[in-house]
């Protein structure tokens, strides 16, 4: 069983993604961006290369500061966000990334460099990333 | 000599030795002398990771992106001009009236990311609402419908315009008025698909705002996509958050998807235009002051408003209450991000604001 957070969590998410293109219709699409979520105190960067999660991996600050865009939110939600994955098979409405990003006085994404032009890859890119969280429900999952 | 069958009949092909002694009799003797004109022969761009892309091809004399392009024919930039050709009303030759460096990229994307309302939105996952939603629901998409054709409008009434010394951006521009024919088409189909129908249209006063934009590619492209795109982005993801079946969630989340791409480019001409053009940001500080009043009117008066409300309240008693208030809500996002994009592009706005706008950051 996999802790969330933990970068073996992350790397199981990856390799179910990357296993089963059912799981890329939300998405459907090429996606080439390089991004990291924050979770309590701990940071993942994700490389997507095409229709792939190419790497998931623990960065350096430099590439931490140097990713398009960060997903950063309190480990109350990222908590009540996986669970609700698992116990929905997919994000119910009111835990999309669209969704809490809405929700959060200030949202959850943001570009490290305050670069709108790859903020905006959070938009263009949403539905893989939120593919990607869904492909968790088939991650046996248990919680730091 | 190389003959190739076709009907029946031996036809010549294209070789230089066509018209030597076995020429067919009564078919001129082509001329080959266009074989030896090329402004840059030898070029050989190689499939990289993602294969060979648009702004792979920028190498050579074909990379070259002029500040102005005086031709006015349809020539190919990179391609030997043809001496004679009469000149067409491509009115916009300047590098700063439509530029962005993202637009070859953004044109990869959206030819990548391509969906199909028809059979890719699942259909049968629509189900019976209240009828005060499915009016509200019916009455945004026929609402929304009429924000995706405007921009049809505005970007083909230029695109005529555009020099072919930029052709990325045209290139970009075409893929973005199919997204929104899509749109059009995905919003007709769920308006005509759960026993609603069409609602009323707009009274469309940023529309006009938009279609009446004369003084240039960049003035349209403040106004749909500073001011309008940025509101509907904002409707659209709160749509999403609101989707009452699978195929409003897929609706909505690729609607997002492709817009982004065209605020992507919206913002990054905008900028460029800014900061390559003298005198721009003046232009654009008042282009906005204008634009700024149609928006809060429209915001006021548009049966949007009452049926967003409908829509995130779950009819109209809860439009009423919460409903509204997500709605308002919604809107202070718009404004704050409308604010925050200004500011980037070089165009600040926090302190001329209009108040009619101005109100909506109190949610």
């Amino acid at each position: 069983m996999a802790v969330f957070p933990s970068l073996d969590w992350f790397q199981k998410v990856r390799d179910v993604y990357n296993s089963d293109g059912s799981l890329h219709k939300g998405g459907g699409g090429a996606c080439h961006t390089t991004a990291a979520f924050k979770v309590d105190g701990q940071s993942y960067l994700i490389v997507f290369e095409g229709l792939k999660c190419a790497d998931i991996r623990t960065p350096t600050e430099g590439e931490l500061n140097d990713a398009d865009f960060v997903i950063e939110m309190p480990f109350d939600l990222w908590k009540a966000m996986v669970a609700n994955v698992q116990s929905h098979g997919k994000a119910d409405l009111q835990y999309t990334l669209n969704s809490i990003d809405l929700q959060q006085e200030e949202g959850i994404a943001y570009s490290p460099a305050d670069d709108q032009y790859r903020q905006d890859l959070f938009y263009r890119y949403n539905q893989n990333f939120q593919d990607f969280f869904d492909a968790s429900a088939r991650v046996e999952t248990t919680f730091a | 000599m190389a003959t190739k069958a076709s009907q029946g009949m031996a036809v010549p092909a294209a070789m230089p030795d066509a018209g030597g002694a076995h020429g067919v009799e009564g078919v001129p003797v082509p001329s080959f002398e266009w074989m030896g004109l090329s402004a840059e022969w030898g070029v050989r761009v190689k499939p990289g990771e993602h294969g060979i892309r648009l702004s792979d091809l920028n190498v050579g004399i074909y990379g070259e992106v002029p500040e102005v392009w005086d031709d006015q024919t349809r020539r190919p930039r990179g391609a030997l001009p043809r001496p004679g050709v009469p000149p067409l009303p491509y009115n916009l030759r300047n590098k700063h009236q439509m530029w962005a460096d993202s637009a070859a990229n953004l044109y990869e994307e959206a030819i990548q990311r391509r969906w199909i309302p028809a059979t890719e939105v699942p259909w049968d996952s629509l189900k019976p609402l209240p009828d005060d939603v499915e009016r509200a629901v019916c009455q945004v998409c026929t609402e929304l419908t009429q924000y995706a054709n405007t921009e049809i409008e505005i970007i083909t009434y230029w695109q005529d315009q555009m020099s072919y010394g930029y052709y990325e951006v045209k290139q970009f521009l075409a893929t973005a008025t199919f997204d929104c024919a899509r749109l059009i088409e995905a919003l007709r189909k769920r308006a005509l698909s759960n026993g609603g129908g069409l609602g009323q249209e707009s009274r469309g006063l940023v529309n006009r705002m938009i279609l009446e934009s004369r003084g240039g590619w960049t003035e349209s492209a403040v106004y749909l996509y500073l001011v309008r795109g940025t509101y509907m982005m904002q409707v659209l993801r709160g749509l999403l958050n609101a989707a009452h079946n699978d195929a409003e969630r897929m609706i909505y989340g690729k609607a997002i998807e492709d817009w982004s791409r065209h605020l992507t480019y919206g913002y990054d001409h905008i900028k460029y235009s800014v900061s390559h053009q003298a005198g721009q940001a003046d232009i654009l500080q008042t282009l906005l002051s204008l634009g700024e009043v149609m928006m809060a009117a429209e915001l006021q008066e548009s049966t949007m408003r009452p049926a967003l409300a409908i829509i995130f309240g779950g009819g109209i008693k809860g439009g009423r209450t919460i409903g509204m208030e997500t709605y308002l809500h919604l809107v202070g996002e718009f404004v704050r991000n409308y604010l925050a994009t200004c500011e980037w592009i070089g165009v600040p706005r926090a302190e001329m604001l209009h108040p009619m706008l101005k109100k909506y950051l109190e949610y």
